[in-house]
């Protein structure tokens, strides 16, 4: 279980006229068992936040707080661009995540290679695999180390439909049957709604807009009535911020 | 399963904005003083071993130390005998350097043909992987020391580089817009003028420094054997009598003017002429 | 870096030629730019017996001087079966060489390295060395030989220490660039998977160095040949450049071009059987072999120092700036 804790968190990057403020005065509380979709506009600090959260980044100011028990101290991360090491095969990639080679982890990195389809790839270099290849080894990468809580950002974003959509049943079935928490950046409202209990909106400038709890019963299906319903709800408002930023 | 907890509290008080960009403003500063503090270091500490292993080291007859080339170089100044020598390897870098600009820009032109480009490709390759100094041997034995030896190995060295941009610019000459000149109907003449020209002259540029730079260490590799004039020529006598503080000098002097035509005045040229370049560049 | 002042992929053989008539398939042939290649060779051997003859004729040269093609050909015949008037065979020769260029490279390979990892890591070390670096770099192999070779004599060591100055200056600035352009983003990947450092240093850096030091190592072994090759000539009394020197001083120019195709022939085995296969193995992982930022040369006077000069300067991070 892990929670999370954040208090007037601010981060600008850059000094003078450079200055970009990245993040604003954020305050959250996210933990348990949840599933958190962030969204919002491009450049409105999501994969700061992410970075933030992942401690490649520090805040300029205000005070975050992670507390989480489990197999891993470090946490998930699936990058926005995939972030694989270009000189390691596809499983030495997942290995060199790993605290240990044992025969035990060999297994675990090759199971979720094959949650990924691509259970056939370990000896290959990342420049052998397509982009989308590229990205689902960062996500196999991310679940490998089985990490309590995970980050995600726009990790379905540069694949096809089909393979997004049955990766996305994945990850929901993992965030199910383990109870990890995942904080999960999208572009997509829909992805949104059909994975999350809960979808931060962030505006233009870093500052969080809306906070929506999504209360209705998995698997969802965008089909389904109520879950279009509340897509319909998100983006009116996603729309409205992002007009009000622009 | 052991359970690990771990907890990650950052804190960072809010600061104060103008207190923050002081305390940038005092760091960059601190940075400045680091880099002029080291940089100075490094001449001294350079400077310093080598005057000092002039002497301690090797004698200071085979290693002058920096004190004793200033001091030759001052003699040779008063003696009258740079400005002449400079003159001469001049000449002869400028007349080689101009010749392969020629020569190289018409086979760059002809290798627009693709059964002259077959041609000259080895030629080009062989042109700008052999070193000078096997051109430099072969006309210093045909030629002895006819003044035309130097300006051939020159021309034999450089003229490839000259070929390969010439042809890169041609190549790369901006199709669309003068297809749009031609659709508006701009004459031949201005078409050149405004789209011809500005397009190849940096290619040319490019070449004619590069030639440049190859073409002095040349000149002063055939004056070593053949000429009797000119730095090399200078040099090769200093190292007949032994003179060690005089070839140091020489070779340092023409390094510095070699450097200062490189850097100086070339470069002094191209900022003149292409900064529209440069505006493109930072865009 | 190249040679050409921009760069545009396209290359230059590609303008427009106008549509040709149909012609029979002899001309098209004779027509092919792969003729025309072939062409080359018999073009040069002609022209060259030509100015043979009128050198002869317009001056009252020794004729002995001049060289046919089949004399150059036959002198590195005997050369190769060691049949030889020179001191030493050409095999000897070569060893001689080698051996001067082996233990050159490693010292400039060595110590280039820590001095360029030192200025890449570190701000004040690199004000520290970086006129000095630079000015090595534009400096060029031929001032040095004059230089040592009177210090040194006959020694190896001077040969040696030219080998030394004509590299190190682009294994320091090769490396420094490395280090500079490190892959931040897999060093931030690195760190929020928690991974230890030692590990990162030896999976994350040092791989991302490889290209270039290994770049370095090509560059440092040209420039150091050809620094080599200067100071034999000046100052040695065995190896390859003496030896040029020798049929050169015994006028006999069939000795110096036949030795010069030697060095070429050296030049082209070294590049093909050794540097290549070692860079295939090297850069497996990587599909295509090019490196964007590594800084290379093909001929030592080609390096524009000034450009790299701003170029680096202008990637120093500043202050507080953040790559993004
Ligand atoms: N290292 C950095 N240096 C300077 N500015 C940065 C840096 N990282 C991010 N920024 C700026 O901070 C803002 C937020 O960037 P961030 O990458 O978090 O956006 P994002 O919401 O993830 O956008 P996208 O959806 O396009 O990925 C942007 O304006 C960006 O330009
Ligand atoms: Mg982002």
């Amino acid at each position: 279980m892990a929670e999370i804790k954040i208090r007037n968190l601010h981060k600008e990057f850059g000094t003078g006229a450079d200055k970009v403020v990245a993040l604003e005065d954020v305050n959250l509380d996210m933990g348990g068992h949840v599933f958190v979709s962030i969204v919002g506009p491009s450049g409105c600090g999501k994969s700061t936040l992410l970075n933030i959260l992942s401690g490649i980044e520090t805040p300029t100011s205000g005070s975050l707080e992670i507390t989480q028990s489990g197999h891993k101290a470090a946490p998930g991360y699936v990058f926005q661009a995939a972030r694989l090491l270009p000189w390691r095969t596809v499983m030495d990639n997942l290995l060199f995540v790993q605290q240990d080679k044992s025969d035990e982890t060999r297994a675990r990195c090759q199971k979720y290679l094959e949650m990924v389809q691509l259970g056939d790839k370990g000896d290959k270099f990342p420049g052998e695999l397509s982009g989308g290849m590229q990205q689902r080894v960062g996500i196999a990468r991310a679940f490998s180390i089985e990490p309590d809580v995970l980050f995600m950002d726009e990790p379905f974003s540069h694949l096809d439909a089909i393979t997004a959509r049955s990766l996305r049943r994945e990850l929901h079935t993992m965030w199910a049957d383990t109870g990890k928490t995942i904080i999960f950046v999208t572009h997509d409202v829909g992805e949104a709604v059909e994975l999350s209990n809960r979808i931060l909106v962030f505006a233009q400038g870093g500052r969080l807009e809306d906070d929506i709890t999504v209360d209705l019963d998995f698997p969802r299906d965008a089909a389904d009535e109520e879950v279009a319903i509340a897509k319909a709800s998100v983006l009116r408002k996603f729309e409205e911020f992002d007009l009000l930023a622009t | 399963m052991i359970a690990v907890v771990t907890t990650m509290t950052t804190e960072v008080p809010a600061p104060d904005r103008v207190t923050q960009e002081d305390i940038e403003e005092a760091a960059r500063r601190k940075e400045l003083i680091i880099r002029w503090i080291s940089r100075i270091s490094g001449y001294v500490v350079v400077l310093g071993l080598w005057e000092w292993a002039s002497g301690a080291v090797l004698e200071e007859n085979l290693l002058p130390g920096p004190t004793r080339v200033l001091q030759t170089a001052v003699e040779l100044f008063q003696d009258g005998k740079v400005f002449p020598a400079f003159g001469a390897s001049l000449s002869r870098i400028l007349l080689g350097v101009f010749l392969s600009f020629i020569i190289g820009s018409m086979i760059g032109i002809i290798t627009q043909n693709r059964w002259f480009s077959g041609f000259f490709k080895d030629a080009i390759t062989i042109g700008l992987t052999s070193p000078g100094l096997i051109w430099v041997l072969i006309t210093a034995l045909v030629f002895g020391n006819r003044w035309f030896g130097p300006i051939l190995a020159i021309i034999l060295t450089t003229f490839a580089l000259v070929s390969v941009n010439v042809a890169e610019g041609i190549g790369s000459l901006p199709k669309d817009t003068l297809d749009m000149a031609r659709a508006f109907k701009v004459n031949l003449v201005d078409r050149n003028r405004h789209i011809v020209i500005p397009h190849l002259a940096p290619y040319l540029f490019t070449g004619l420094r590069f030639s440049f730079s190859i073409g002095w260490k040349v000149t002063v590799l055939t004056e070593i054997f053949t000429a009797s004039s000119g730095i090399g020529f200078e040099l090769r006598i200093a190292q007949i009598l032994f003179r060690q503080d005089e070839v140091l000098t020489w070779i340092l002097l023409f390094f510095v003017f070699a450097l200062f035509l490189e850097k100086v005045v070339l470069q002094a040229i191209e900022d003149r002429f292409f900064r529209w370049r440069k505006e493109i560049a930072s865009t | 870096m190249t040679a050409v002042a921009t760069k545009p992929p396209s290359s230059s053989s590609g303008t427009a030629i106008p549509p040709r008539r149909p012609s029979s398939a002899p001309m098209r042939f004779i027509k092919s730019p792969r003729f025309a290649r072939a062409m080359f060779l018999p073009a040069v051997l002609v022209f060259w017996l030509i100015s043979n003859k009128l050198i002869e004729n317009s001056w009252d040269f020794d004729s002995s001087v001049l060289a046919t093609p089949r004399e150059v050909w036959d002198f590195m015949w005997a050369e190769v079966t060691r049949d030889t008037v020179a001191p030493k065979d050409l095999y000897e020769t070569f060893g001689i060489s080698l051996y001067r260029l082996g233990i050159g490279f490693s010292i400039s390979m060595i110590l280039g390295t820590t001095i360029g990892l030192g200025m890449g890591l570190s701000r004040a070390v690199n004000a520290f060395f970086h006129d000095w670096v630079m000015a090595l770099l534009a400096m060029p192999a031929l001032a040095w030989a004059l230089f040592l070779s009177l210090i040194f004599g006959f020694d190896n060591k001077g040969p040696i220490i030219a080998v030394v100055l004509a590299g190190i200056p682009f294994v320091i600035v090769n490396v420094r660039e490395g280090v500079r352009s490190t892959p931040r983003d897999l060093f931030d990947m690195s760190n929020a998977f928690g991974v230890p450092s030692n590990k990162r240093t030896r999976h994350v850096l040092l791989p991302s160095l490889y290209p270039f030091l290994f770049a370095s190592a090509r560059y440092a072994l040209s420039i150091g040949w050809k620094g080599l090759v200067i100071i034999e000539l000046f100052g040695g009394q065995d190896g390859a450049g003496w030896t040029v020197k020798f049929w050169y001083d015994a006028h006999r120019l069939h000795g110096v071009i036949g030795y010069s195709m030697f060095f070429v022939i050296f030049a082209l085995v070294m590049e093909n059987a050794i540097l290549e296969p070692i860079s295939r193995r090297v850069f497996r992982w990587r599909p295509s072999l090019n490196s964007p930022d590594i800084v290379e040369e093909e001929m030592d006077a080609l390096y524009d120092v000034e450009e790299l000069n701003r170029e680096l300067d202008a990637n120093l991070p500043t202050g507080s700036t953040q790559e993004t």
